[in-house]
């Protein structure tokens, strides 16, 4: 029972950085349209850019979950007025192809300056212990991340649903066109929602840098899951990217759990839900059809 | 380029017949060198995982061969002139094969050396028995290269997974951790490490009391599951003998000390790990873990003299893949002298049953039977922060694996 | 209040509407009838800035709004009522009504609302998709009316309703003609059409063919019912 527990403590962990990434895949793609390739690589500039502003600047972790969410948004800001915008209106699969040449161009530079080695990144020192939980100990740190992820997409839904902003940003989300008939100027929404999207990436990237493998390619293989996250919560359903991306960890972790029988299974879990998600329910668990436009 | 030049002259059909004889692709079986001189082909990964490992720097390892050839034959030396080519192989097996041919081919290439990743190395074997061009493996690990997959030209250089099993599986339960908990990465090296590691253990009386296959990429980069569960196995593991490599070895070296299983009684053991994964994790995350090492850098003077060469030629300390490329290198230059001729069989026949020492090669004998190059292995541990005083000397090695018991005796699977 | 002068639309290579041009007083209601295809539809979104492929001018109380995006012609005080009555999902009723930003000098307060429409207070914390069709039709235009559009765009307001909404439908608009607001309807029901419209237009091939007084409606309805097709 114990064992459960901690797995299933575990898994929520481990939702909780598909969660993060899935919501701001979801955000960005509600408001866009846009399938964000790059969403991988700004998580690994996220991680990369802690490791970065200890090493070369001095700056601890605290400042990096600061500093990188905000710089990486700001990033995304920019990306999306100089490059992304330019191709809104053409098919969204130039802007696919334009976020997943942007994936190659940023892992080869980071890997042009730093190498393909993994960098040496630690917890700070006051997470850096294990915290009892009563059933069980467990990684101080790990329930940090924990804490966090459900802050912010606790945070992100009291925006989204208990703002003007948010209701604002939903109307837009939900029917661009129609909101625009009615007074919203959904253009101006677009390039924060699209930097916020790639903050909360570049917050997962630092939150990762202390307990995973930090290299330029950390992205690249987790986006792809990531992707089938989303689909399986609804492409565009913030609530459904989120409640998948924990889900998700769970049912990973007790796969994982099972033993050495299940490895198999639980390599191609994800994307077993994703396609029976998909014959059940064709917009995802928690889609929506497409509203017309 | 003054080659290439040459080559495309050849290859047009007016001058075909004026200078066949000279061609590339011909072998120089009467004697001499082809082409007149030699030309050495690293195949390897140059952009990916194991690019650090071995990567671009094995050039910088082979050139130093050369120069020591050069500075011990002088006049006498049969090879006057050489050639290093390079191509990327991207861990593809098809990319390893097609680069393989093109260098023998078309680069006019005598030896192919590194080859890292399994798959890719078993490739580049077949190619060089249909070449009848030599080969020698380094940077790979799968025992095939001397088993079924063996042949005449390929020759397994510096490790393999018995050798790492052997050392570090059989040593660390003989010490008295003897359950073990091994989690593989799921793919062709990590299945066949768990089988020698397995092995190993069990032979030297251990006891396997979990094994668990990882998701091969781990797309998340989590093992937590993994070390979640390593203390409540029944009964407990003394090791937890992980088979990952690269990056994601780090990811489960960082989590395993998150989880704080020393505390809990589970020490650490590693499969296969390169002076370039401490570096990444800093020897504070891996202190006081024990692994097999084939050469490390500062073991002694020899050693520590041409890790400063090559230090100035690469700028950093070299790991037992560069050393390894160094020796293969210079071995092969060494049979070309004896043998007064590039000709492959000829090299084959002087480097068949030879024994070696050089920097690299400790007690090193090329074995006929299935080309196995054995030597001395090591039982290396990392050092505690404290402990390092220098930048990239992170091991102090705990004892010499001879030669003799490091590999394993030849398999009757090997028919060269 | 609204002048539209020549104004023309193309759907890529297809012209639709082909120099269009009439004008809306203060608080007068003005219909356009016509068949399916006529370009009625796209006329309204042409006013409301929606369709892209358009040429000509349309004013709103003197200003200019050609050449200006939907959210800043709808500030300028146009209503939106659209035929599908543009719900959301991920809104609910009260959240529906309190979007559009004000933009008139007479908005109706959520009270007004809730006091004229008193199914949308009981309904105000669902999602406004979830309302039954007469209920959307009236979050519609309660909706523009908490704007204080100057000028209202309808779209088929009537459409699939019962007897007794469409009347209810008519006491809104005729409600909203009596604080000054102009209303743009687009309408089949020609019967309807006379209870509150002061003019209309009939628009064939994309131009408008005939204009007539509501007075002159009855005498000629079986001309006009043959020409829509009914």
């Amino acid at each position: 029972m114990v064992n459960f527990l901690q797995h299933t403590f575990n898994g929520l962990v481990g939702g909780a950085f598909l969660a993060l990434l899935a919501l701001g895949l979801a955000v960005i793609f509600g408001m866009l349209r846009v399938v964000n390739f790059a969403h991988g690589a700004i998580y690994m500039l996220g991680a990369f850019g802690a490791y970065v502003l200890l090493t070369e600047v001095g700056l601890s972790f605290w400042w990096a979950l600061l500093v990188m969410p905000i710089a990486l948004a700001l990033f995304g800001m920019a990306l999306e007025r100089l490059l992304v915008a330019r191709l809104a209106r053409l098919d969204p699969l130039y802007n696919f192809l334009l976020t997943f040449g942007l994936t190659l161009i940023l892992q080869d530079a980071v890997k042009s300056r730093y190498g393909v080695q993994s960098s040496p990144y630690d917890a700070p020192a006051i997470l850096s212990g294990t915290l009892d939980l009563g059933a069980f100990d467990f990684p101080a740190y790990r329930v940090f991340v924990l804490v966090m992820a459900v802050a912010v997409c606790v945070g992100v839904w009291w925006l989204l649903s208990r703002t003007r902003v948010g209701m604002v940003v939903r109307a837009a989300t939900e029917r661009p066109e129609l909101s625009t008939a009615l007074g919203i100027d959904v253009g101006r929404w677009v390039t924060p929602v699209f930097g916020f999207g790639i903050g909360l990436a570049g917050l997962a990237g630092v939150l990762a840098a202390p307990i995973r493998a930090v290299n330029p390619l950390m992205g690249a293989d987790l986006i792809i899951v990531v992707f089938a996250v989303v689909v399986i919560g609804g492409l565009g359903s913030i609530f459904g990217s989120v409640a998948a991306g924990f889900a998700i960890g769970l049912v990973q972790a007790w796969v994982q759990a099972l033993g050495e029988d299940w490895a198999l299974l639980s390599q191609v879990l994800v994307f077993l839900v994703m396609a029976g998600v998909l014959l059940w329910r064709p917009a995802g668990l928690f889609g929506r059809e497409e509203a017309p436009a | 380029m003054r080659t290439k030049a040459f080559v495309m002259l050849c290859s047009t059909a007016l001058l075909a017949s004026a200078c066949g004889g000279g061609g590339p692709k011909s072998d120089a079986a009467g004697g001499g060198l082809s082409d007149g001189k030699v030309v050495f082909g690293v195949l390897n990964d140059q952009s990916g995982a194991y690019s650090q490992l071995s990567g671009k720097n094995s050039i910088k390892a082979v050139e130093l061969a050369i120069a020591d050839y050069k500075e011990k034959y002088g006049d006498k030396a049969v090879v006057k002139e050489f050639g290093v080519e390079t191509a990327d192989h991207q861990n593809k097996p098809d990319v390893a094969n097609a680069k393989a041919a093109e260098l023998y081919d078309r680069k006019a290439v005598d030896v192919i050396l590194d080859v890292p990743t399994s798959s890719a190395a078993l490739k580049v074997a077949d190619v060089a028995k249909e070449k009848k061009k030599l080969y020698f493996n380094i940077s790979a690990a799968t025992t095939d290269l001397t088993g079924k997959s063996c042949n005449k030209y390929t020759f397994h250089y510096a490790y393999d997974t018995y050798m790492l099993a052997n050392g570090t599986g059989r040593n660390t339960t003989e010490e008295g951790k003897k359950n073990w908990y091994i989690v593989y990465p799921d793919y062709a090296f990590g299945q066949d490490m768990e089988k020698s590691f397995s092995a190993a253990v069990e032979a030297a009386g251990g006891k396997i009391v979990g094994r668990d296959a990882a998701p091969f990429p781990n797309t998340s980069g989590d093992f937590s599951t993994y070390l979640l569960k390593a203390p409540t196995l029944n009964p407990k593991p003394d090791v937890l003998g992980t088979m990952q490599a690269g990056a994601e070895l780090v990811a489960l070296v960082k989590q395993y000390n998150e989880f704080k299983l020393r505390d809990k009684g589970v020490g650490l053991a590693v499969g296969l790990m390169f002076l370039t994964d401490i570096h990444s994790l800093t020897p504070a995350a891996l202190a006081g873990t024990t692994y097999t090492d084939a050469w490390y850098w500062n073991h002694d003077l020899t050693n520590r003299a041409f890790a400063d060469r090559f230090k100035t030629a690469a700028g950093v300390r070299p790991t037992f893949a560069h050393a390894a490329n160094y020796s293969a290198a210079l071995q092969y230059l060494e049979a070309v002298q004896a043998a007064g001729t590039d000709g492959s069989d000829a090299v084959v026949k002087q480097l068949e049953g030879k024994t070696v020492e050089d920097v690299f090669l400790r007690n090193g004998k090329i074995r006929a039977e299935d080309h196995r190059v054995v030597h001395d292995a090591y039982l290396a541990q990392v050092k505690t922060p404290a402990e390092v005083t220098e930048e990239w000397d992170y091991v102090k090695i705990l004892r010499t694996v001879p030669a003799a018991d490091a590999f394993r005796t030849p398999s009757p699977d090997c028919k060269l | 209040m609204l002048r539209i002068d020549d104004l023309s639309a193309w759907y890529g290579e297809a012209q639709v509407l082909r120099g269009v041009s009439l004008e809306i007083a203060a608080g007068e209601v003005v219909t356009l009838c016509g068949r399916n295809g006529a370009g009625k539809t796209t006329l309204l979104r042409c006013v409301m800035g929606l369709h892209p492929g358009q040429r000509g001018t349309v004013e709103l109380a003197g200003r200019t709004l050609s050449g200006q995006p939907a959210h800043r012609r709808a500030r300028a005080g146009l209503g939106w009522v659209p035929d599908d009555r543009g719900c959301y999902a991920t809104l609910t009723v009260a959240e529906t009504l309190s979007l559009p930003p004000v933009v008139g000098p007479s908005p109706w307060s959520l009270e007004q609302v809730y006091d004229a429409f008193p199914h949308l207070h009981a309904r105000r914390n669902a999602p406004s998709t979830t309302l039954s069709g007469g209920e959307q039709q009236m979050l519609a235009l309660a909706r523009v009316l908490r704007m204080g559009a100057r000028l209202l765009l309808c779209d088929e307001p009537t459409e699939g309703l019962s007897p007794l909404l469409v009347a209810q439908v008519g006491d809104i608009l005729r409600q909203a003609k009596q604080h000054g607001v102009a209303v743009l309807l687009v309408e089949q029901n020609l019967h309807f059409a006379t209870t509150v419209a002061d003019r209309h237009h009939l628009l064939a091939e994309g131009r408008v063919v005939e204009s007539l007084e509501n007075s002159e409606v009855a005498a000629r309805e079986k001309d006009l019912l043959a020409y829509l097709g009914i």
